[in-house]
């Protein structure tokens, strides 16, 4: 059982270390994930928000809504997480 | 070779880390060992994600000239990964809260964590 799982973890790493040769460069100013909707962002923050953090107004301003749904997971943690250690307590009575 | 080495050594490092995790997840039989397997898995994520945003050269996502200047996007690094890591983080702190919640309750249930144990008990 313990010989089956690390069987499959190190063949999952292999295909994952194979990927990584298709991945760009560490630090490449012109890697995909850095050319496409950041630069946006970078120029137009300062006038379409005033906030010069760019992480703060695109979490609170460009992704309000996102935060939104953040606040919501959160909620549903906590109350998930109360109801279930109170139906035991409760059953244990 | 050296140089294809520098350039993508970080993502092995998180491959590894994550692998770490996936064992713990799937190879032990200990809840609560599962759970800190779970949370290293995600973390490895997360620095994945974290590793994609750097620049050569960038600083900081934080404009340091006043408004009407010419900003430079080779100058910052990509802020986008940083601000899905926070919704990442929260919801990677959302699981590990219910998870350790169901996990008191099985060992209020079961007096024990282990795997095996809790199956031999049902039957």
């Amino acid at each position: 059982m313990k010989f089956l799982a690390l069987v499959v973890v190190v063949i999952t790493g292999a295909l994952l270390i194979y990927a990584t040769i298709d991945m760009p460069d560490w630090a490449d100013p012109s890697s995909p994930a850095s050319t496409h909707v950041s630069p946006r962002y970078i120029k137009k923050t300062l006038e379409e928000t005033a906030t010069p953090n760019i992480v703060t107004s695109v979490l609170a301003d460009y992704r309000g809504y996102d935060t939104l749904g953040e606040t919501t997971v959160i909620f549903t943690a906590g109350a998930s997480c109360i109801l279930i250690l109170r139906a035991r307590r409760r059953q244990r009575k | 070779m050296l140089d294809f080495v520098i350039s993508k050594y970080n993502y092995w490092t998180y491959i590894i880390l994550m692998m770490i995790g996936f064992y713990a997840m799937i190879g032990k039989r200990n809840l609560v060992k599962k759970i800190i397997g779970m949370n290293i898995f995600q973390t490895a994520i997360i620095l994945f994600f974290i590793s994609t945003a750097a620049k050569k050269g960038g600083t900081l996502p934080i404009i340091e000239h006043a408004p009407g200047h010419v900003i430079q996007a080779a100058a910052y690094v990509n802020p986008l990964p940083h601000v899905l890591m926070l919704t990442a983080i929260v919801v990677m702190v959302s699981t590990l809260g219910v998870a350790l919640a169901i996990v008191i309750a099985i060992y209020r249930r079961y007096n024990t964590l282990e795997e095996d144990e809790i199956l031999k008990l049902k039957r």
